[in-house]
């Protein structure tokens, strides 16, 4: 504790940590949270939570939310989605231990190899992010107005540029100018998966080929990966997206962008790529196909 | 679902889907639960009481159900061979028998 001074504190975060009974990843989620409040956080408890939601409503309205998952299962995450909550930050506690070594077991008793590592996740849980990594870099090169083609099927209208993005049949687009390219997901998608509430960005100055994860998104309904269109090295992130989800929802193909790649190999990734023209065809004929498998036409 | 194609290839002539290592699988079924695909099945009364039934739904280069999964049964094709499997077919089609 000799440098609890210098460590950023918790005073404005929100923690919805797993409950923590159902093993050992569940119980290191339930204790950070307690760190964390000892830093100053509030808690949500996630069963007294969904029994009375109202009791958390001024927390949750002035904080950050921060979830804490004990496994994949992410009951927190879904439950934080389920509310339409907004993250600003999670954590998965059997990646983050995997990522350090440790493998976190099915008896729910904290061990010490886990509890170990406890300090270190607190540190990654309130590490302040520095304004540069995630600063979108050489945004005069998307400046342009962007011109849109609609369609509808049914109450449904979908928005495609109208030029100068490409696209890939996971329906994300590259706005490509000046050897970068901007990345997101499509009108398509946001309508589809609905309410956008968290952004995990990959780390600025990944490399990232065609069709690799470049980002995740989850929203009220799923959860969903960005499909990169091209290969590059991430330059930047989206911080407006990071910090309000729901831009993607409002506005997917300009300022709802996620990542920024500087483009290695765009000429070959072309090649495998629908420009705006073809994806608007391409899209009326998938929309049109759901619809009927969904309403029977 | 068998006319369906992927970038311009036979859906099913790309061998993208979710293998279950059932060494590890505990049949918690959110793999399932989360896939709107209906890739999986249920086979409440067999040993395997989960399957990978309909490859073919399974959007490819997707790995969403994966990250689902706490005991990491979950293994996906390589996605690079799989790209340039993609690409061969894609010149294939294209340049017909030649």
């Amino acid at each position: 504790m000799t440098d609890k001074d210098t460590r950023p504190d918790a005073a404005d975060v929100v923690v919805l940590p797993c409950s923590g009974l159902d093993k050992e990843a569940g119980s290191a989620s339930r204790e950070l949270a307690l760190r964390l409040q000892e830093r100053g956080a509030a808690l949500v408890c996630p069963v007294l939570y969904q029994r009375s939601p109202k009791r958390y409503e001024k927390p949750l309205s002035s904080g950050r939310l921060v979830v804490i998952d004990g496994c994949k299962t992410g009951c927190a995450s879904k439950l934080a989605a389920e509310r339409g909550l907004k993250l600003t930050d999670r954590l998965n506690v059997s990646e983050a231990a995997r990522s350090r070594g440790v493998k976190p077991g099915k008896d729910p008793h904290l061990g010490a190899a886990l509890e170990e590592l406890l300090p270190s996740m607190v540190d990654e849980l309130l590490e302040v992010r520095a304004p540069e990594d995630r600063a979108a870099a050489a945004s005069e090169l998307f400046a342009a107005p962007v011109e849109y083609r609609e369609f509808g099927v049914d109450k449904f209208v979908f928005r495609v540029p109208v030029a100068g993005y490409f696209f890939n049949e996971n329906d994300c687009w590259a706005r490509v100018a000046g050897g970068r390219a901007r990345v997101g997901v499509s009108d398509y998608v946001q309508q589809s998966a609905s309410d956008m509430v968290f952004f995990e960005p990959p780390a600025v100055g990944a490399e990232v080929s065609i069709f690799d994860e470049v980002g995740s998104l989850e929203t009220t309904k799923t959860a969903l990966d960005i499909i990169s269109p091209v290969s590059g090295k991430v330059v930047a992130v989206n911080a407006e997206v990071v910090e309000a989800p729901e831009l993607i929802n409002q506005d997917p193909y300009e300022r709802g962008w996620a990542v920024e790649l500087e483009l290695t190999d765009f000429d070959s990734d072309r090649e495998l790529l629908m420009d705006s023209a073809a994806y608007f065809e391409y899209l009326q004929g998938k929309a049109a196909r759901e619809h009927e498998e969904l309403y029977g036409g | 679902m068998s006319d369906q194609t992927f970038m311009g290839v036979p859906r099913k002539d790309i061998p993208w889907c979710p293998e279950i290592d059932y060494s590890k699988c505990d049949f918690c079924m959110e793999c399932d639960e989360f896939c709107p695909h209906g890739v999986f099945e249920r086979r409440d009364d067999e040993e395997r009481k989960l399957v990978v039934a309909h490859p073919e739904n399974c959007v490819v280069f997707c790995r969403a159900c994966g990250k689902t999964c706490d005991p990491d049964a979950l293994t996906f094709p390589d996605k690079k061979e799989t790209t340039e499997l993609i690409k061969r077919l894609r010149e294939e089609e294209a340049g017909g028998d030649g």
